[in-house]
């Protein structure tokens, strides 16, 4: 069963650093959107290669917070 | 006829004043309604008073706040002065001992300063982790929410949720 996953890590400032794999295209940012939607203050947002494959099983995406 | 004259940095702040006067060996004694009744004497006692172990021919001199500083009530002439203490003996005069006071107020004041930082400091650094707890609370609680299992780590002061589900 395909597995996604979200790697959140909190810094010393509480600022959020988001990594997901496991999701297809656009929908690791609407997991991401659900997960921290109320998080405000989106400093920085970085998708890979796999982002843009349209036809990619897994995509990774990594998206900065500052609280 | 010309004369110079020097006044004491203002003793403005309470605490101050009495870390000042403990330092002096004054024996400082804050005034309550609890103790008022020790000092009854020919001057005037109130409560929040600071009494010190001087005594003059009004009785005890004591500190009291005038709305802006406090002031050193005090016999003009000194008459009949005494050091009130088991350990202290000496007298020294008036203007003698608020000379002393002065500069005991500036360290004790300097003192005042750093406790003053540092308590800003705790509660910065407080305000702080309760911050990054907060988020990383918010987070697991969303994430169980939507189904996400959760593992947490801690690495070099930093916390990561790796969160995880099935499709």
């Amino acid at each position: 069963m395909p597995e996604q996953q979200i790697t959140l890590t909190i810094d010393e400032e509480g600022s959020i650093t988001a990594k997901t794999s496991g999701f297809k295209g656009a929908s690791c940012l609407e997991a991401l959107e659900e997960l921290l939607g109320d998080t405000t203050g989106i400093i920085q947002v970085k998708t890979t290669d796999e982002y843009h494959q349209k036809q990619a099983v897994q995509c990774s995406e990594t998206i900065k917070l500052r609280n | 006829m010309s004369a110079v004259i020097k006044t004491t940095t203002p003793f403005t702040i309470k605490e101050v004043l009495f870390s000042a006067l403990a330092r002096l060996g004054a024996e400082p004694v804050l005034v309550t309604a609890e103790n008022i009744n020790t000092f009854r004497q020919q001057s005037n006692v109130a409560i929040d008073d600071i009494i010190t172990n001087r005594r003059d021919y009004n009785g005890l001199q004591l500190f009291c706040f005038n709305g802006d500083v406090w002031q050193l009530q005090h016999d003009q002439d000194e008459y009949a002065t005494r050091i009130v203490s088991a350990t202290q003996k000496k007298y020294q005069s008036v203007s003698r001992f608020l000379s002393e006071l002065n500069v005991a107020y500036q360290g004790c004041y300097l003192i005042h300063l750093e406790n003053i930082a540092e308590l800003e400091r705790q509660r910065i650094e407080q305000e702080r982790i309760d911050r990054v707890e907060a988020t990383r609370q918010q987070a697991i609680a969303k994430a169980k929410a939507q189904g996400y299992s959760v593992k947490e780590k801690h690495i070099q002061g930093k916390i990561q949720l790796v969160l995880t589900r099935s499709v």
